[in-house]
């Protein structure tokens, strides 16, 4: 029996609903199978002892904490008294400070809890931060240093929201023991989420191989990163590979991604590509200098397929060049 | 007199306290006090307005997909943009899906569950809710984990995830669905109504039920169907006293939802379900005019420039304080709407929408019960049978070939608005532009709405007036306000302690 603790900060719930989306096992199953107790969750839990009480248990020695889900920013603020958001009694920020060194395994699920995520954006107005990240710097809330008692440090499943395939998987490594530290990025999220870019299997593919743009939303064909803001270029996610709700992706849908899985989310002026004078998008796919990509993108265009450089189902329109 | 704190009492949009103040069993005084504030209306401030499409879904997890209507009814009217049909039906079908998926959790896993506290445990019928609605083993329960996931891929279809997809867009949708994608949204949706809507909720009939007109037609509909959750409901949960608590503001107020999408507009647009205010004590209706509400900050945790008065959202503020004061005492902003010259505070949420939208059977059991607890969530059954009617219909009228999206001018300086039905209720985005950045961005929420504080006159909001006069059985079990708070669609759990003394006793989770 391992039990399983879920807090929320500066949330909104986004993770706890995406989580109740699971199928194959959905939630409930899974906890069942691998034997997971859930001490006390925001919106799942029914019982008469209350979130306090099991706290100051864990805090007492009296019950052992395995696995800490924090979902949110931390909030620091205002003028680091943490008193933006109370939580029992308590600013959150302190009870996550008493029951961090005391949990087995602790997963910042979401892009707040990993990075700070949108309360963190300009201007920070709640001094929000992640678990052990603020934005790209390791550090956060709990410090460089800091190591649960297994002697990882916090897991990150970022994402605005978190996949519930990502999160279920990463808890069952963790509790067949699976997990290693070797297992996690740079920015300690699991690799064999955030390893491949969410262009990996973007049906738009083709289209950014070769250079086609879709200048207009509102489309299902065309590339999204040359003119409407995509970020699929150089974002981790396998948005494309996991789909969404067993259905989609924003990309299928024409929405460009809004890179929600990395450090530096919210990034804003969202659908939109920022060029500089040249006319060449500031942020390059990832691994791409300036030169190569001014080299592809003069080959890409001169040899694209005839047929791709115009609509194909919907024949009307001037909207993808 | 004994003060009893309710804390957490945990929500989707935010941490919510509540104090309460009886005298022996009865409530005289009912503070909500809402604990965590993230300050999405300052991140906002200075960025491009098409970012709110992404930051203000993130206020709330569970009906992200309503604020990003909010806001793109919003853009829309600044950036003056023409929404092809096509785009008006798909945003519907999305807004529409993401409130049965809400509603669904919200009585499923949120509020059915509290039918298995100890209170009820002597009446006959407790161990028939508990086979049905208890946490993680009840039947309905499990179905309703089951297909309230159902609802988020007809909004992935077309939204691309949820939550937290962001395409609606000024000028329409980002999405160019195909006809297997219409297909497929009218695959599950069908098979959700025949599954779980007609099976576990209903007991019944779609198309039967919503012929219901009367009180005398829903009790010939619990005979006729008694298996049905809405037939129990009505019995068990008069036996409960249900409609004898939780009744507060005279006044239901509903923004209105699903617009027209042969004729969109967003001035005084055609709207499926009517807009409007309706008098409980006279039955009268009014409509509604945006330019009569107002914020208060007197007893909030915020500071306006001139003072304590209270501000339209156009020129509203956010100007946040630290949680200490005397007289401040939540997050949460107090609204309010000038009606013939009186500043009122409505209640909303699905029974208001319903009631403004005239629908026969509600009107009949609120002219015989009255607003309660137990009518809130009928209102959501009620709802629930609509939406699936009405996503059918909207998918019926999707036109292959034609646009779904038309790009808008750009305007560098404009105001727009969005007022839009959410599934907890009224929901308005006010959005300055100059500059071509957003100058003031403020949302209204149907929380705020119903869980304000007092306002500079002193005069309470809905929740307050609801919880006040509630006579409760066992003070420490005080399940009957736990029933009012989440009848409201208080999605998350709360915890009351009872202070003696100083010492913090913890008796109840609700």
């Amino acid at each position: 029996m391992r039990n399983l603790l879920w807090l929320q900060g500066g949330a909104c719930s986004g993770n706890t609903l995406s989580l109740l989306n699971a199928s194959d096992p959905d939630v409930f199953e899974f906890f069942s199978q691998h034997n997971i107790k859930l001490l006390w969750h925001p919106s799942l839990s029914l019982d008469s002892i209350g979130v306090k009480r099991i706290m100051e248990d864990i805090i007492n020695g009296k019950i052992r904490l395995n696995i800490f889900v924090f979902e949110g920013s931390v909030i620091l603020g205002p003028n680091n008294s943490g008193t933006f958001n109370m939580f029992a009694g308590k600013p959150m920020k302190d009870w996550v400070k008493y029951l961090a060194p005391l949990s087995e395994y602790i997963i910042a699920v979401g892009d707040c809890a990993s990075f700070g995520g949108i309360p963190a954006a300009d201007p920070n107005p709640t001094q929000s931060t992640g678990l052990q990240f603020f934005k790209k710097e390791i550090g956060g809330f709990l410090g460089k240093n800091f190591r649960t008692k297994s002697g990882l440090p916090i897991i990150n499943i970022s994402g605005c929201p978190a996949h519930p395939d990502w999160i279920l998987t990463t808890i069952s490594l963790i509790s067949e023991g699976k997990m290693t530290e070797d297992m996690l990025d740079e920015f300690n999220r699991p690799k064999i989420f955030y390893s491949t870019t969410t262009q990996f299997g973007c049906p738009r593919q083709p289209y950014f191989t070769y250079k086609i743009s879709s200048k207009e939303l509102g489309h299902k064909e065309g590339c999204l990163y040359f003119d409407l803001g995509c970020r699929g270029a150089y974002t981790k996610s396998p948005c494309n590979s996991i789909l969404w709700n067993n259905q989609s992706s924003k990309t299928r849908v024409g929405t460009p991604c809004m890179g929600c899985t990395e450090f530096d989310f919210p990034t804003f002026n969202f659908f939109h590509t920022e060029k500089n004078r040249s006319g060449i998008p500031k942020r390059l796919p990832l691994g791409m200098s300036r030169g190569t990509y001014v080299t592809f993108s003069a080959v890409a265009k001169g040899s694209a397929p005839q047929f791709l450089v115009r609509p194909l189902i919907k024949k009307k329109g001037d909207w993808i060049e | 007199m004994n003060e009893k704190i309710i804390s957490p009492l945990n929500r989707v949009e935010g941490d919510l306290d509540l104090k309460v103040v009886f005298r022996g069993n009865k409530v005289i005084e009912a503070y909500p006090m809402s604990r965590l504030f993230r300050g999405i209306e300052i991140i906002l401030k200075n960025k491009y307005p098409m970012d709110s499409l992404v930051i203000t879904p993130r206020i709330c997890g569970i009906c992200g997909g309503s604020h990003l209507m909010s806001a793109v009814e919003a853009l829309d009217m600044a950036y003056k943009a023409e929404v092809p049909p096509n785009a008006v039906l798909l945003r519907n079908i999305m807004a529409l899906a993401e409130m049965g998926q809400n509603d669904v959790r919200h009585t499923y896993l949120m509020f059915m569950i509290d039918t298995v506290n100890k209170k009820y445990e002597k009446m006959d019928f407790y161990k028939d809710m508990v086979t049905r609605w208890a946490p993680f083993y009840g039947t309905s329960y499990k179905a309703a984990v089951k297909w309230s996931k159902r609802y988020t891929e007809i909004y992935a279809i077309f939204g691309g995830q949820w939550p937290h997809g962001s395409s609606m867009v000024p000028g329409g949708v980002t999405a160019d669905p195909y006809p297997n994608d219409i297909l497929k949204a009218r695959g599950i949706i069908n098979e959700i109504t025949s599954e779980f809507i007609e099976k576990v909720m209903l007991g019944g009939p779609l198309d039967q039920f919503l012929q219901l007109k009367s009180v005398k037609d829903l009790d010939q509909w619990s005979q006729d169907y008694p298996n049905g959750d809405i037939s129990k409901l009505w019995i068990y949960g008069r036996e409960m006293k249900w409609d004898k608590i939780g009744k507060g503001s005279n006044f239901l107020m509903s923004f209105g939802h699903v617009p027209s999408a042969e004729d969109y507009t967003t001035e005084n647009p055609k709207l499926r379900f009517k807009r409007g205010i309706l008098n409980l004590d006279t039955m009268e209706f009014s409509s509604i005019d945006q330019a009569n509400m107002l914020e208060f900050v007197t007893k909030s945790f915020y500071s306006y420039s001139n003072g304590d008065i209270g501000l339209h959202p156009f020129e509203g503020e956010t100007n946040p304080l630290s949680p200490f004061s005397n007289d401040k005492y939540t997050f949460t902003k107090t609204f309010r709407y000038k009606l013939n010259g009186k500043l009122i505070a409505p209640e909303v949420g699905a029974l208001s929408m319903m009631a403004v939208d005239n629908n026969p059977l509600i009107i009949d059991l609120l002219n015989k019960l009255g607003s309660n607890v137990l009518l809130r969530e009928i209102a959501r059954f009620v709802r629930l049978a609509i939406i699936s009617e009405i996503i059918i219909e909207e998918l019926e009228k999707f036109r292959f070939g034609e646009p779904t999206y038309k790009k808008p001018l750009d305007i560098a300086e404009s105001k727009g608005y969005g007022l839009v039905e959410a599934s907890r209720g009224s929901l308005g985005h006010w959005i300055v532009i100059k500059d071509n950045k957003i100058f003031n961005y403020q949302v209204v929420t149907p929380t705020q709405i119903n869980m304000g504080p007092e306002d500079s006159y002193g005069n309470i909001s809905h929740m307050s007036k609801a919880l006040i006069g509630t006579i409760v059985e066992d003070i420490e079990n005080p399940i009957e306000l736990a029933h009012i708070v989440r009848s409201h669609d208080a999605c998350m759990v709360c915890n009351v302690h009872v202070l003696d003394g100083n010492v913090e006793k913890m008796v109840l989770r609700l």
